[in-house]
């Protein structure tokens, strides 16, 4: 009964128009539009790489082996088992043309290559056809790579000690899922051609990738069983069309949750906007609702008309929104589809809109109900005296445990979609910390405000301004909640960047090496020590022999059983072997070998690596090395420094356990800027094998990645900003009549308009600049704890990013403070004044 | 309203001082009050944000007074709020509230007072002792004061009563 009552007085209210929930339904729609945007975006990326999983991969299956190539035994068995086998190696190189070199990728393809998709190059041509042998084996290149070298079709360019001409540029390449986070853009040549290049020699530093195109119906779980077994203990890593390209998967999959929780705190900042929306509208119908009392509703009935009238706006709100977020997302899929490295099939998928709307009809439903509560407080007397000033400022319990009942509902469902709840506890944390301080911050602006009224005196614009910051009625509070959330936000992004950025582009290529050169063999490493130590130009060279294994047990337990998912075992690591403990760095633990010593395999493990693995001197490690297993005792632990970008291996063994098996070495160069040029010449030109990987380049693109990164999180931090504004404009819109009223005061005491208008912009700048300023100050603080406790780098203010915080903090507050000055500067004292009579 | 420039009269011509303030700009017409009148209305109409004593030093800094607050406090003193500077309206009740806007308006010296209505939304007790006041502050100051009322008895407290109805003048004469 008391719904149905609700249900017809809540629509004859509705019919009066939706004048006082403007702002209530501006927040919900830029909120669920924001999120459903940013969910169908992942989804369609996540759509297209399930669809295009054989086509990343190369094939339905595919084996990988580092640094050797399948024997006779291996590649019988994957051409039992399969349709059809196309088998690439993948390696660094250096292309030369002339005096011109850079590096490259390599891809080394059989005829089978591409088993899956099809490479696409300009000009259009069948790739058997592009690097088929005429006079010199023929290749295909990144567009960027050619721009490089200065190379056009037709010319020659080498790699190692072959010469290879190039007969198209390199436009598709299907199975490259990965390519943005490579050192090098792709040349690929027929490995034939390699044959005589000296580039795949044993040792030298390569992975080998076999692609299996399997029978149709072929169980993938079953053959994914089937090859762990047949190739155990290779060092084989297995992946499947499951998920082609499982480092993207991932990585999406993580920046879509982060995203989602960014646009999380913009609808927590709506949530914030919608409250003070729904007080407004509901402090107009106090009176309504005491007539109502008066004829007899009861509090049930006055509750839920008002709780009905909320949940049909927020419909509204929500079918808007998903229509705006997930209709535009669909209307720019041929543009964001262009930026995108990955394949992405747009549709309108139902669990991002779904996520979208329970996110904003629970955010609703916790920002009204205080609000909705507070009706029940209402009695008849309302009509003759003001009697909710005496009503309590919590709501009566039931409310409240509703209200924990649906944060709890919103967390666990958050965590539950984006399948990460540790990170959106954090999240969650975060924003209630950020949305407590900010409230904090707005008690103590009003309290400095009040004290700084003498400065004030004397300078009635300024006066003013601080009078109303800290008088009754101040709008400090939906200030600086609505905009400092989305600026802290952007604050933190941008001390994090700048500082990890710094950390990289700016400090490291002053510690770090100029040059790692890498498949240097033996018996060229006279010569190459002799050209580098003997260039005045070089400060420091470090070498060591160099071989790649992947930790396959630990005493006698599979590793990852032992040591969970540590990043040492995440796939082959660097080990090299020493007679001799490391000059830099130190042994804090256990005891060296002896010089000569020649017995059973023992290994020196990083410290703190070891600590984070749970290993003790005494464990027993089986490594695989080039398809060998290598058991040894772990005899010691030191100090490794990988801050500096140098040369650093969490395993150093015994030389006798690994001085047989081939191997290459690598080296790091410390030189002058000046001397760089010279340097990357003579070495790959003498030794055409050998990899130089320039040191600043690599920098620049990790720091490139990080740019786009922190790009993508500052433009869902900015959906915050706007939602910000959106509440300052409806905070600034209801405020409005006050300052009128001021305004009229004042031009009855003598102020002149140009006096108003500098104190409404005294206000709105000081306000601005206050809220920036807490956003600073928590950007500040988050920038500093993620770079000391989790980058463990020094951490500097970035200024350029303040500078900009505090701009758009009085930007945003000026222009939506001065966008409803005009009504106080133009209106006539007398009507005003009249109308409080 | 239209005497203190708040409003523009329709029809005829408005002559305060020597000005027709018909032919004053907005600003130019605060600059007239800011020097030369001082308003109290009946329902106060003081500034919520602010206390007591900046409601009163406001007109006074206005016109450039470096003494505006000491000046203020003495005026809030002699309508009996020293204890209340630091108020604001809303801590105030009615009378406390209208003494503050007398305070306002002598604390100027204007040469005009325009009072209207200035005790219909206080009691008889508060009403006549904000009278008294606005008496007293005549008398002090030496302004004109100009009293809005529908109280005959506290016009004929006047020099010269002019009697409105309907809009008209019906009378004017001599106390």
């Amino acid at each position: 009964m008391s719904l149905f009552q609700a249900t017809r007085l809540a629509r004859r209210e509705l019919r009066g128009g939706l004048a006082g929930f403007r702002i209530f339904l501006a927040c919900v729609i830029l909120g669920v539009a924001a999120i459903g945007a940013i969910g169908t975006v992942r989804d369609s990326i996540q759509a297209g790489l399930a669809a295009q999983g054989a086509a990343l991969l190369g094939g339905d299956a595919e084996l990988e082996l580092t640094y050797r190539f399948a024997d006779e035994t291996e590649l019988a068995w994957m051409r039992e088992v399969s349709d059809a086998l196309s088998e690439v190696a993948d390696f660094r190189s250096m292309a030369v043309v002339g005096d011109a070199r850079a590096l490259t990728q390599v891809k080394a393809v059989d005829g089978a290559y591409p088993l899956v998709g099809a490479v696409r190059l300009d000009p259009d041509m069948p790739l058997a056809e592009a690097l088929a042998t005429g006079a010199l084996p023929g290749a295909v290149m990144d567009p960027a790579l050619m721009a490089q070298l200065g190379l056009e079709i037709g010319d020659q360019f080498s790699l190692g000690t072959q010469d290879f001409q190039l007969n198209a540029a390199l436009m598709l390449e299907p199975d490259n899922a990965t390519a943005g986070f490579g050192l090098g853009p792709r040349t690929i040549v027929q490995r034939a051609a390699l044959l005589g290049s000296g580039l795949l020699a044993p040792g030298t530093l390569y992975s080998t990738r076999y692609r299996l195109d399997l029978p149709p119906g072929s169980n993938l779980a079953d053959m994914e069983a089937k090859a762990e077994q047949q190739f155990e203990n290779s060092g084989m890593r297995w992946r499947d069309a499951r998920n082609g390209a499982p480092g993207v998967t991932l990585f999406v999959d993580r920046l879509g949750a982060f995203l989602v929780l960014v646009g999380l705190s913009g609808l927590a900042v709506g949530g914030v906007g919608i409250s003070a929306a729904l007080r407004g509208y509901l402090a107009g119908k106090n009176r309504t609702i005491a007539t109502l009392r008066t004829i007899g509703a009861s509090r049930r009935v006055i509750f839920l008309t008002y709780l009905l009238q909320v949940a049909a706006l927020a419909v509204v709100g929500i079918l808007v929104g998903l229509a705006l977020g997930v209709g535009g997302t669909l209307m720019l899929s041929p543009v964001i589809g262009a930026h995108l490295p990955v394949p992405a099939i747009f549709a309108p998928y139902p669990a991002p809109m779904l996520e979208a709307a329970i996110y904003s009809a629970l955010t609703v439903l916790i920002f009204t109900l205080w609000p909705l509560a507070r009706t029940e407080d209402i009695r008849a007397a309302m009509l003759f005296r003001d009697a909710l000033e005496s009503a309590p400022s919590l709501p009566r319990w039931p409310y409240l445990v509703a209200s924990a009942l649906l944060l709890a509902a919103l967390l666990g469902i958050a965590a539950w979609f984006n399948g990460n709840p540790t990170l959106t506890f954090w999240a969650a944390g975060g924003i209630v910390i950020a949305l407590a301080v900010l409230s904090l911050a707005a008690r103590a602006v009003r309290a400095l405000a009040r004290r700084l009224r003498r400065v004030g005196r004397h300078r009635p614009a300024l006066g003013w301004a601080l009078a109303a910051i800290g008088g009754p009625g101040t709008t400090v509070g939906p200030v600086l909640l609505s905009l400092g959330l989305g600026l802290s936000v952007l604050a933190t992004v941008g001390q994090i960047d700048g500082n990890l950025r710094g950390a990289i582009a700016r400090d490291l290529p002053g510690k770090a090496p100029s040059f790692f050169f890498v498949d240097l063999q033996k018996d060229q490493m006279p010569g190459f020590l002799g050209r580098v130590e003997g260039d005045q130009g070089v400060s420091r060279v470090d070498n060591a022999p160099m071989l790649r294994g992947i930790i396959t047990q630990i005493n006698g337990q599979p590793a990852r059983d032992v040591a969970g998912d540590h990043w040492v075992l995440n796939g082959d690591r660097g080990i090299s072997y020493s007679a001799l403990p490391p000059s830099r760095g130190k042994v804090t633990a256990g005891t060296w070998w002896g010089a000569d010593y020649d017995g059973p395999p023992q290994v020196s493990f990083s410290a703190e690596s070891a600590e984070e693995m749970g290993l003790h001197l005494g464990d027993t490690l089986t490594l695989n090395i080039l398809g060998r297993d290598i058991t040894a005792t772990l005899t010691s632990l030191r100090t490794v420094d990988f801050s500096t970008a140098g040369m650093g291996f969490v395993m150093v063994m015994n030389p006798s356990a690994l001085d047989a098996a081939p191997h290459s070495f690598i080296a790091t160069v410390y030189a002058d800027t000046k001397a760089e040029a010279g340097l990357m010449r003579d070495i790959t030109t003498t030794y055409p094998n050998v990899t130089a990987i320039r040191v600043r380049d690599a920098i620049e693109r990790v720091s490139d990645m990080l740019a786009g990164l922190a790009s993508a999180v500052s433009w869902g931090a900015s959906i915050t900003l706007l939602t910000g504004f959106l509440v300052l404009i409806g905070a600034s819109a209801a405020d409005q009549p006050n300052r009128r009223y001021e305004a009229a005061v004042l031009k009855t005491l003598g102020a002149s308009r140009a006096r108003i208008l500098a104190s409404l912009v005294w206000r709105s700048a000081l306000l601005g600049a206050v809220a920036g300023s807490v956003a600073l100050g928590s950007g500040i603080l988050g920038g500093w704890a993620v770079s000391h406790y989790i980058f463990e780098t020094h951490f500097d203010v970035i200024w350029s990013s303040a500078v900009a915080i505090i701009g758009a903090g009085l930007c945003v507050t000026l222009l939506a403070g001065l966008a409803f000055a005009w009504g106080p500067l133009t209106a006539r004292p007398a009507a005003i004044l009249r109308a409080r009579e | 309203m239209l005497m203190g420039g708040l409003e523009r009269a329709t029809g005829g011509t408005v002559k305060a001082l020597g000005h027709d303030l018909g032919a004053l700009s907005e600003d130019q017409l605060a600059m007239m009050r800011r020097n030369h009148f001082g308003v109290v209305f009946q329902s106060f109409h003081l500034i919520p944000t602010m206390t007591a004593l900046e409601n009163v030093a406001t007109p006074l800094e206005l016109t450039g007074k470096r003494d505006a607050f000491e000046r203020a406090q003495e005026e809030l003193t002699a309508v009996g709020l020293a204890h209340r500077l630091d108020h604001y309206p809303a801590q105030l009740s009615g009378g406390e509230q209208q003494r503050v806007a007398l305070a306002r308006a002598a604390a100027p010296c204007p040469d005009i007072v325009l009072a209207d209505e200035p005790t219909g939304n206080l009691d008889s007790a508060n009403g006549a002792t904000i009278v008294d006041l606005l008496f007293d502050l005549h008398a002090r100051h030496g302004s004109t004061l100009v009293l809005v009322t529908h109280d005959p008895a506290l016009a004929q407290r006047c020099d010269r009563v002019i009697q409105l109805r309907d809009g008209c003048i019906v009378t004017s004469e001599a106390a």
